[in-house]
């Protein structure tokens, strides 16, 4: 198997593994960015996703708790925006997608998903930071390699 | 923005119309209006009746534009209109109320009272008298050009993302297209997909479309507070780079009040009609589907029910086309029970969610919403204004309730054929 | 004064007095509000103001089933009365004669019996108002004292019209002149107070119907 370089490959890869491989994988992406965020809580939630022996109920608990972080540190509609705060958001969302059910997940399964956020919360903390220099895609670089790498262990 | 109580009582002055005054002259306080008011229901308060929220502006009609008012405060017989008084009333017309005007379409006399609620905003926001919370977001509104504080690079950044995952180009500063797409502060922030979503269903569609980078901004500030001259200079902001661009339509997001703003205040804000249409993205998306542009492979299987925004359904009269457009996607809909044009406020428009003093009635009057979805049990909601969907989300989970909320232009976006 | 010549002075120089001060009152307010006038909306339309406007004047009469089931009680008694009181004012033989001499033409009354018994009822009805106003949490809330009084005065031409119909009490002549002078006194306060709602109502609902109309909206 060639690596992964580009995004089309990606996204097939993922959607292509089993449902406890996509959570194991969505664990991993969370857990980089997991420093970007402030909130400890997610740390339960990555531990669990990343459980092979998770049961249904820790699962369900785990999304519960991850939802609930990200109505904690959600923008609210006309408070000033941090967008470092957002960050933390983001890396809830990453989370909701890790311990979301397959069938319950929006397009492209959870993995996809977890990584489509985990990036947002790379970007946020670039927005404030006023170089344009830095793109999202050393997210997304470093997720094409783990991912890689995953597939290949 | 400086404050007085006597420019407060000359902003309520201004507001007076023909409307108000037949409206003021025909309460017959009946009470109807509390019973259609979620702020009055879930809390059984009764200074929360949406006409009491209108005291100030009634005192100022009744003693200043009736004949027998004006000789009653010759005689000293009216009731004053003071700073002490308008203080006590900032809770009841900015933190009861989201302008929802669910009382307008009851009051047996025909009183707009959400328009005259609208209208003491004027003349309490002018006094001093409007919550903190709102002031910010208002103030930058204006020097920044986001109520959030979102500016040109935060959201090119997030454009970048969007391209980077889709694949397709957004454009941008594109002159002499279909569309001018804005963006609400909340979406760009918290629901960036939605982006991603109206450039796939453009993409498919093959329409021309762009975002300024100059006004980009949908959600008003200016409206929720009551200050026509803020809300006018925002208005304007899009206007002249709409006119600039030589758009044909300007696209309000999901945002409730952006609309109602843009849409129907616009015009009448900075006096003068557009040179260009202004249409809601589910206006949008249903020309789209009548023109057969959209084209959809799949469907929703689970239950679904949908949430009327009410800037956007009762006071925008964006009703019909949402439910067309899930008829498309969906094989289980249900309506919730008094959807359409009657249904309940999700509690947090109008400035409410801004205000951090109304967090907890806010909560609270969500019951009312809850009710309406115990009797449906759907297994997800569909809306379409990304404060609805925040604050209902937030409403859900205080409750213990299961049930996603999805945006509709998402939704749709997710089920388009691929060709 | 003797109860012929109170009679005579509320027929005569009272009614005049009363009408004068009515038309007078009722003419200025309506006249007030449209003074004030109202900027044409800028917006694209969605739909029509007139048309919406002079469909929500009738549509507004029939509260949605949600909000009648929410204030059933306030909404019947209300009714009841509203109706009752056109049915004893305009369709009882006494009144179309008084109406007849007024403004050149009468039409047809109902039975005694039947008026009678109207008239019982909206005197039920009003007490029901009454007692809604003061016990309902909201009501209770918004009531001043214009509400009562208002209450007050729309009631007494009703009970002393009966009395003076069934001849209770007091000689003929004396509860008529009562009644007459009730009906005077309701005259007078009418146009400062809330019940111009019998007139305002319909520019009200006419500016509901024509603002959601423009919209798009049937309000």
């Amino acid at each position: 198997m060639t690596d992964i370089n580009n995004e089309a490959h990606f996204r097939r890869e993922l959607e292509s593994l089993d449902d406890l491989q996509q959570r194991r994988v969505a664990a991993l992406f969370v857990n980089h960015v997991l420093s970007l965020g402030t909130d400890k809580r997610l740390e339960r939630v990555v531990k669990t996703a990343s459980d092979e022996d998770a049961t249904m109920e820790e699962l369900a608990a785990a999304l519960k708790l991850a939802h609930a972080v990200t109505f904690d540190s959600h923008a609210r509609c006309g408070a000033e925006g941090h967008w470092d705060d957002q960050a933390g958001y983001f890396v809830a969302r990453a989370a909701v997608a890790a311990v979301t059910l397959p069938d319950h997940s929006r397009a492209g399964g959870p993995a996809w998903q977890a990584a489509m956020s985990a990036r947002m919360a790379h970007t946020s903390m670039l927005i404030d930071d006023d170089t344009d220099q830095h793109s999202a895609h050393t997210e997304c670089e470093w997720q094409y390699q783990c991912l890689s790498d995953y597939l290949k262990a | 923005m400086s404050a007085s109580l006597d420019k407060g009582i000359n902003a309520f002055k201004r507001q007076i119309d023909s409307s108000v005054a037949a409206f003021f002259s025909s309460c017959v306080h009946c009470g109807l209006c509390a019973e259609a008011c979620l702020f009055y229901t879930e809390t059984g308060d009764p200074k929360r009746t949406p006409i009491n929220k209108t005291e100030p502006l009634r005192r100022i009609w009744k003693s200043e534009y009736t004949l027998f008012g004006r000789v009653g405060k010759m005689l000293g017989l009216t009731k004053k209109v003071d700073d002490k008084f308008l203080e006590e009333w900032q809770e009841l017309v900015y933190d009861s109320c989201t302008l929802c005007g669910r009382c307008s379409m009851v009051c047996p006399v025909g009183n707009d009272i959400a328009l005259m609620i609208r209208k003491t905003r004027e003349g309490m926001a002018a006094a001093g008298q409007a919550p903190e919370g709102l002031i910010g977001a208002t103030n930058r509104s204006v020097t920044i050009g986001s109520p959030m504080g979102v500016k040109w690079p935060a959201l090119r950044a997030q454009i970048k993302h969007v391209e980077e995952d889709s694949g397709l180009k957004i454009p941008v500063d594109v002159e002499d297209v279909e569309y001018m797409l804005l963006l609400s502060s909340m979406e760009i922030m918290n629901f960036p997909e939605f982006i991603e979503a109206v450039a796939k269903i453009f993409d498919k569609a093959g329409a021309t479309w762009t975002i300024s980078s100059e006004a980009f901004e949908a959600t008003n500030s200016g409206i929720q507070i009551g200050v026509s001259d803020i809300a006018a200079e925002l208005v304007q902001r899009i206007v002249d780079v709409a006119d600039k661009l030589r758009v044909k339509t300007v696209i309000s997001p999901e945002c409730g009040h952006a609309y109602m703003a843009i849409r129907w205040d616009g015009p009448n804000l900075v006096g003068k009609p557009f040179n260009f249409k202004v249409r809601h993205i589910l206006e949008v998306m249903d020309d789209l589907r009548q023109q057969d542009r959209l084209k959809i492979a799949t469907k929703e299987s689970q239950k679904l029910t949908y949430h009327d925004p009410c800037q956007i359904s009762r006071r925008g009269g964006v009703i019909d086309e949402p439910r067309r457009l899930i008829d498309m996607i969906a094989d289980d809909f249900v309506e919730m029970p008094d959807g359409g044009k009657m249904n309940w406020c999700c509690g947090a428009g109008g400035g409410v969610s801004a205000n951090e003093r109304a967090d907890e009635i806010r909560l609270k009057v969500f019951e009312r919403k809850k009710a309406q979805l115990d009797e449906v049990k759907p297994d997800a909601i569909i809306s379409a204004c990304s404060n609805c969907r925040i604050h209902l989300e937030d409403g859900l989970e205080e409750y213990n309730m299961d049930i996603p909320l999805l945006s509709l232009t998402e939704t749709i976006a997710e089920h388009l054929a691929e060709d | 004064m003797t109860e012929i010549e109170l009679l005579s002075w509320a027929r005569g120089p009272g009614l005049q007095i009363a009408t004068i001060i009515f038309v007078a009152g009722v003419v200025i307010r309506i006249f007030e509000i449209f003074l004030l006038g109202r900027k044409a909306n800028l917006a694209e339309a969605k739909g029509g103001e007139m048309s919406n406007g002079l469909r929500t004047m009738i549509t507004r009469t029939v509260p949605d089933r949600t909000t009648f089931k929410r204030s059933s009680v306030t909404i019947v008694s209300g009714y009841i009365f509203h109706i009752g009181l056109f049915i004893v004012c305009f369709l009882s033989a006494p009144h179309i004669l008084f109406l007849k001499d007024v403004i050149g033409f009468g039409w047809p009354s109902l039975p005694t019996p039947v008026i009678d018994a109207f008239a019982v009822v909206t005197i039920i009805a009003l007490l029901a108002t009454l007692v809604n106003r003061l016990t309902n949490k909201v009501m209770r809330y918004l009531t001043n004292f214009e509400d009562l009084l208002t209450w007050f005065i729309t009631f007494l031409p009703v009970v002393t019209g009966y009395i003076a119909f069934h001849r209770i009490g007091m000689t003929a002549p004396t509860l008529l002149a009562v009644h007459i002078l009730s009906v005077e006194l309701l005259m007078i306060i009418f146009p400062f107070t809330k019940l111009m709602h019998a007139f305002t109502l319909f520019i009200a609902r006419w500016y509901n119907g024509a603002i959601s109309g423009y919209r798009g909206v049937a309000s």
